[in-house]
């Protein structure tokens, strides 16, 4: 019998394809005409969905929401509607579900991650997208399928690892950069992107089964996917807890797994110049060198010293700080310069569960976490991506989300670079993100140079892009306005804290610890600031009109 | 990108209900069909490729002379051969009346 191919369909026909006969109805449709307004001015052709299908129905009779994004529609990036309908959609749902209206969500990845023309708003819808996948776990598996060509990359690799339940096809790829981007940011020396049989053996989902990073590995067959899906909803149905996730929990199985993997054996950097010093800095003044204090808490990582985490008290609260630094000696090269690499992203989830667990007895009060951002992005490398460093970053993500969601106030200082996949596992999980006010913070998606060669412009034209795409500015001001930001701060010197600098600066992030505590908000709020209605207009009326179409009986 | 914008007066045919077929890929297109109820066909192109205008009157001429229809029609396409574009008008007039 011939397989129907789950691969060859178009998003739309993938979630009718999964929902019971008759009953797939699609919200925000093509005649929604809800495109992007990003994309013509940059003289790209729009599409009507924007690359991505809302539907309800039934999956096996019950109530079931299909997310299913389009690979074949500029790589099936993520960018502002787009990202605002699959968060918007999962935001319903949860809605629903906290009123005790269970609607069961599925998740097709088919997608090179966040939207390089749209930059920091698919990075800020992609984080919101993981706020609520995490949310919704409590109430129902959030099952994610990867059976498409593109594959599963960039923040929605992220994404597909916070899933209870990841599917993923013969023909499905998984990783947090693809063998392209690799190939550009470090070279083919550390990833040769035409050759095939390494990026299967690296990426495949066959190889993500056997790592433990999906839970299942199915033919490219409709009826295989469907099938599965059924299956992991009645056992939902049964099951009262989906909350925790085990893949990103295995904290101490996974160090071990990093520690026993081979790296090369090559020199630590000699030279730390042209590294940034300013997440160390601004760690030790802010804790007054609580580094001290790790061993004690068990919190930093022992191999390296990639991450400083430590306790500090401020008067009645006491914190939790953590910051992600330049290690020359690191094992992994790629992630020698502060970049959030396996170790940081694993060293930061333990930092955060520490404190939960510290803190867990009842009557305890919660500390607060500040994470010290100054990353300058995620390590691209063909070992991180063997490990499964899109893992490692969801394992932090994780954790800030469970922090959150009980009760520690999370707070985020950028002192410096605040860049992509390493922002979404170090700080955009925060209640509240403060910024120095200062020329070399810089908050984006891509290095210039890389974006020049994926979007074919020259380094002139993505420069001059910024003026009429505020998203893919670079300074902490284009970001503030689009409400990325809570709070500026003016400081004397962002390169060399003073005691005066440090002083306001603490009692900034004190007072946004107080805010936090009285209402611990996720990154969806920021839609709601000042800046985010006056920009993200369509990421609020995406959010309006699904609500209106959200429960009209099919 | 290039925008175009044409009209084909005369269609008789009214079409049933609205459709969209294809995707906005490389050598692909999407095209959004709906009913038209003036006698004047409407139709909006905006394609990836600038610099064929003749070609793509040329294309929706023969669609509109093999069918006599009145849609309005919106295409976004992603730089597909002429009888790709022909193939996806024929099957969105196909799947609007199914």
């Amino acid at each position: 019998m011939k397989m129907d191919s789950f691969a060859e369909k178009t998003a739309r026909d993938r979630a009718r394809s999964l929902l019971d006969a008759g009953t797939f109805r699609e919200l925000l449709d093509p005649f929604a005409r809800l495109e992007s307004p990003h994309l013509p001015v940059q003289e790209i052709v729009p599409q009507s969905d924007d690359g991505v299908v809302i539907a309800r129905g039934k999956i096996g009779d019950k109530n079931a929401l299909v997310l299913s994004l389009e690979g074949g529609f500029q790589g099936g990036s993520v960018g502002e509607v787009n990202g605002a309908k699959i968060a918007g959609a999962l935001e319903l749902a949860l809605r629903d579900a906290r009123e005790g209206k269970l609607i069961f969500p599925v998740l097709i990845f088919d997608t090179g991650g966040i939207r390089l023309q749209e930059a920091n708003l698919g990075l800020l819808a992609i984080s919101e997208i993981h706020s609520a996948i995490v949310a919704l776990r409590k109430f129902v598996p959030v099952i994610g399928v990867i059976a498409g060509r593109v594959g599963c990359f960039g923040g929605m690799s992220i994404a597909a690892a916070l899933c209870t339940f990841l599917i993923g096809s013969e023909v499905g790829r998984l990783g947090l950069n693809g063998p392209e981007v690799i190939e550009q940011e470090a070279g083919t020396d550390e990833f040769d992107a035409h050759d095939r049989v390494l990026i299967w053996q690296t990426l495949g989902c066959r190889r993500r089964l056997a790592m433990g990073q999906i839970d299942l590995l199915v033919d490219d067959s409709v009826d295989a996917i469907k099938e599965a899906i059924v299956t992991r909803i009645n056992i939902g149905v049964t099951e009262k807890q989906h909350g925790m996730v085990q893949r990103t929990r295995d904290i101490a199985e996974q160090t071990q797994k990093i520690q026993n993997h081979s790296t090369p054996h090559l020199k630590p950097d000699a030279a730390m110049t042209g590294f940034s010093g300013r997440g160390r800095r601004w760690y030790n003044a802010l804790t007054e060198n609580a580094a001290e204090n790790t061993a004690k808490n068990g919190s930093e990582n022992a191999e390296g010293k990639s991450i400083l985490a430590g306790d500090a008290q401020w008067g009645t609260e006491t914190i939790r700080a953590m910051s992600v630094v330049p290690n020359p000696l690191s094992r992994f090269p790629r992630a020698r310069q502060g970049q959030m690499g396996v170790e940081e992203g694993w060293g930061i989830a333990r930092a955060i569960w520490g404190a939960i667990d510290s803190d867990n007895p009842p009557g305890k009060i919660k500390r607060a976490i500040v994470a010290i951002v100054d990353v300058p992005g995620q390590a691209f490398g063909l070992h991180e991506e063997q490990i499964g460093i899109h893992l490692a970053l969801a394992a932090a993500v994780d954790a800030y989300i469970a922090a959150r969601a009980l009760g520690h106030p999370v707070v985020a200082l950028i002192v410096g670079k605040a860049i992509s996949g390493a922002f979404l596992a170090h700080g955009l999980q925060a209640s509240e993100i403060l910024a120095l006010d200062d020329a070399a913070v810089e908050i984006h998606v891509m290095s210039e140079a890389s974006v020049s060669r994926v979007t074919r412009r020259s380094l002139r034209e993505v420069a001059a892009l910024a003026q009429i795409a505020p998203s893919t500015a670079r300074d902490v001001h284009s970001f503030a306005g689009l409400g990325g930001v809570n709070r500026l701060l003016k400081v004397h010197d962002a390169n060399e804290p003073d005691t005066h600098s440090v002083e306001e600066v603490r009692n900034e992030i004190l007072q946004a610890i107080q805010r936090a505590r009285a209402d611990a908000k996720s990154p969806r709020a920021r839609l709601d600031s000042p800046a985010g209605r006056a920009s993200r207009t369509m990421s609020r009326e995406v959010r309006r009109m699904l609500e209106s179409q959200w429960s009209m009986e099919p | 990108m290039e925008t175009l914008r044409f009209e084909f007066p005369g269609g008789r045919q009214f079409v049933r209900r609205r459709v969209q077929v294809g995707v906005v890929a490389s050598g692909n297109l999407e095209v959004l069909l709906e009913p038209e109820f003036s006698p004047v066909s409407q139709v909006r192109v905006r394609t990836r490729v600038d610099g064929y205008r003749e070609e793509w009157t040329a294309i929706l001429r023969t669609f509109f002379e093999r069918h006599d229809v009145a849609a309005a029609i919106e295409i976004n396409d992603g730089g597909a051969s002429p009888p790709i574009v022909l193939l996806r008008l024929e099957q969105a007039l196909e799947e609007s009346r199914r």
